[in-house]
């Protein structure tokens, strides 16, 4: 199936599924001001600690909250355009993959337009916003060349984030039952990388640069942006590394969808 | 060449074994146990362009198994499947979209959005051209009566307006083969009706292969012309629906009403090997017989020598009993041979 008709197929379910929520859910703009809150609580905690000590390990406040909001922003775009990665569970204990089976459709494209997170709205304009107020403040010298990087690294970003959800979410083909504590927990080692890296043993490090690279959603990224010349040229491993993730993340899910066993009627 | 062929084809599910009881649960969280369940034996069936074939078996048989298998939701784990030349595990897209399915407890349609607009959605991802689409949907809508609710989403429809939503849903493409996993499970007889027919009539005008699976007769008896019977994940008969009823329906019933009580030939029928009389009253009474014993007319010809037959009738056994004596394990259809065993049994008798 061509590249372009699956951006259709997918424009065309999720437009559709945005019909029915904003019909049936009348609580999205609590569940969207709710996680706006959240993030702004943690944007004003990192101010107050900056207030007490402007540099932490090397890092301004405005980097940080750069990396900080990265992460949300990234987690914002995942719940309002992929949110059905986390329906992954019930989709697989209550048999109800049998419906994508049967559509001439690629059943992840299916599996990602089976929700749409409206609270990641919120994570998105509140992300957005403190990522545009970091660069600004921050201190960053602009290129059109460095303009194009950063739209790449954002791209990369979301692809990262997404591709983890899946691979997480894909255990439920394995653990077999409807919770999904498993891919919350790995979605939750994100935070970690929120703070600069350097911050945390090496063991760390290396896990959230290697096999959960949130790293490259955040850190790496920010040490491009902001001219660390200590990590000079490690951005240029995010793409690589949202391709991998993609693949690998991929691989799995396809491999646990060979183990589906459907359900008894 | 079949449509559908399938050789040697199996399913097993490791299935967990678990202690009941907290202990039990830690137990098999460290050291968990599976046992091998095996849902269907290797099993031979090929199905010819145009056929409609009733896939019947008692529930846990494998029916629903073998469905899934064809359909390409689940991998065989041994064996191959050819659907219209296509593997459809291995090729699944492609297969998906030369079939229909209609899964009777559960729909294919969106929950949360109009019919029609489900229809609509249907049509992209299916590819269908506009006018066969059109078509098609005119066609629909009036044969099943779906004007009433065809602007209502799912959630909001009855069992019998959403199981023909959903048959429409899984025909639009205008797929060669239908699957059907028991489409008028807690229907309405007016529904069964419409729903029956309407399959009918496709069949018969665009040649749709249809596999059926149900505990429905009415819908094996007025769909199908072969019947595969499936237990314990092996079938057990194939072969045409008419065949199984004159081979295994071997009981017939007469009722009888006379003019004047004859106690003499109650006797005598009473006292028949081979023949069972029931007397509902003093005029009425019936005889239940073994047809590979008896004729009708040998029946019939002993009362009328004795009295006079004001009326009968005569029942014919349904597909119903010589199921259901499947299900309960009375009947081994594949070594039962046609009467002889039974009528030399029956002369050593008498």
């Amino acid at each position: 199936m061509s590249l372009g008709r699956m951006f259709y197929l997918y424009r065309r379910l999720y437009v559709q599924q945005l019909k029915a929520i904003l019909e049936y859910n009348k609580d999205f703009y609590i569940l969207m001001c709710s996680a706006a809150l959240t993030q702004v609580l943690g944007f004003i905690f990192l101010w107050v600690i900056y207030d007490r000590i402007p540099d932490i390990n090397g890092w301004q406040f405005w980097e940080v909250t750069f990396m900080y909001a990265m992460i949300f922003l990234t987690e914002g775009v995942a719940s309002l355009f992929f949110e059905g990665t986390w329906r992954m569970a019930r989709l697989v204990n209550f048999g109800e993959m049998d419906r994508y089976l049967l559509r001439p459709v690629p059943v992840v494209l299916q599996v990602f337009c089976t929700g749409i997170g409206i609270n990641g709205l919120g994570n998105l304009l509140i992300g957005g916003v403190i990522i545009w107020q970091s660069l600004a403040h921050g201190q960053v010298e602009w290129t059109a060349g460095k303009a194009a990087v950063i739209v790449l690294l954002l791209v990369t970003a979301v692809i990262i984030r997404v591709a983890i959800n899946l691979a997480g979410n894909s255990a439920a083909f394995w653990i077999r039952n409807a919770g999904n504590a498993f891919p919350l927990m790995v979605h939750n080692l994100a935070d970690l990388a929120k703070y600069p890296i350097t911050l945390f043993p090496q063991a760390i490090r290396i896990l959230i640069s290697t096999i959960l690279p949130y790293a490259f959603i955040s850190f790496f990224p920010a040490t491009y942006i902001f001219g660390k010349s200590e990590w000079s040229g490690w951005w240029m491993l995010a793409p690589v590394a949202a391709i991998a993730m993609a693949f690998a993340s991929y691989g799995i899910f396809r491999f646990g969808l060979s183990r589906y066993e459907s359900t008894g009627n | 060449m079949s449509i559908i062929e399938a050789k040697e084809l199996s399913k097993s599910f490791m299935q967990a074994v678990k202690e009941p009881g907290l202990a039990g649960a830690f137990k098999h969280l460290l050291f968990p146990k599976h046992i091998e369940k095996v849902a269907v034996k290797p099993l031979n069936l090929s199905v010819e362009a145009g056929e409609t074939v009733a896939y019947v078996g008692p529930n846990g048989a494998g029916k629903s198994t073998t469905i899934k298998m064809l359909t390409g939701i689940l991998a065989p784990s041994a064996g191959s499947i050819s659907v219209n030349g296509i593997n459809p595990y291995k090729k699944r897209m492609e297969n998906a979209a030369q079939i229909g399915a209609v899964f009777g407890q559960r729909t294919q349609l969106w929950w949360d959005i109009p019919i029609v607009e489900s229809f609509s959605l249907l049509k992209d991802i299916y590819h269908i051209p506009e006018a066969v689409y059109r078509r098609n949907l005119d066609q629909f809508i009036e044969l099943l009566g779906m004007d009433e609710f065809i602007h209502l989403s799912a959630r909001k429809l009855s069992l019998g307006q959403r199981m023909r939503a959903d048959l429409a849903a899984a025909l639009l493409h205008n797929p060669p083969i239908l699957y059907l996993d028991e489409p008028t499970i807690g229907l309405d007889v007016s529904v069964k009706q419409k729903i029956r027919e309407f399959i009918k009539k496709i069949n018969e005008e665009q040649q749709t292969t249809v596999m059926l699976t149900t505990h429905d007769l009415g819908d094996i008896e007025d769909l199908c012309k072969r019947l595969v019977i499936i237990d314990h994940g092996s079938i057990i008969y194939d072969g045409s629906l008419s065949e199984v009823k004159s081979r295994f329906a071997r009981n017939r019933l007469i009722f009888f009403q006379i003019a004047e009580p004859l106690p003499l030939l109650m006797e005598q029928l009473a006292a028949t090997p081979g023949m069972k009389l029931v007397q509902q009253s003093e005029l009425e009474f019936s005889v239940a017989f073994d047809r590979y014993e008896y004729t009708a007319s040998d029946v019939v010809s002993r009362v009328m020598r004795q009295g006079e037959v004001v009326d009968f009738r005569m029942e014919e056994t349904g597909i119903e009993q010589v199921i259901k004596a499947v299900y309960d394990g009375n009947l081994e259809l594949n070594h039962a041979e046609s009467g002889e065993v039974a009528q030399s049994h029956a002369h050593s008798q008498a």
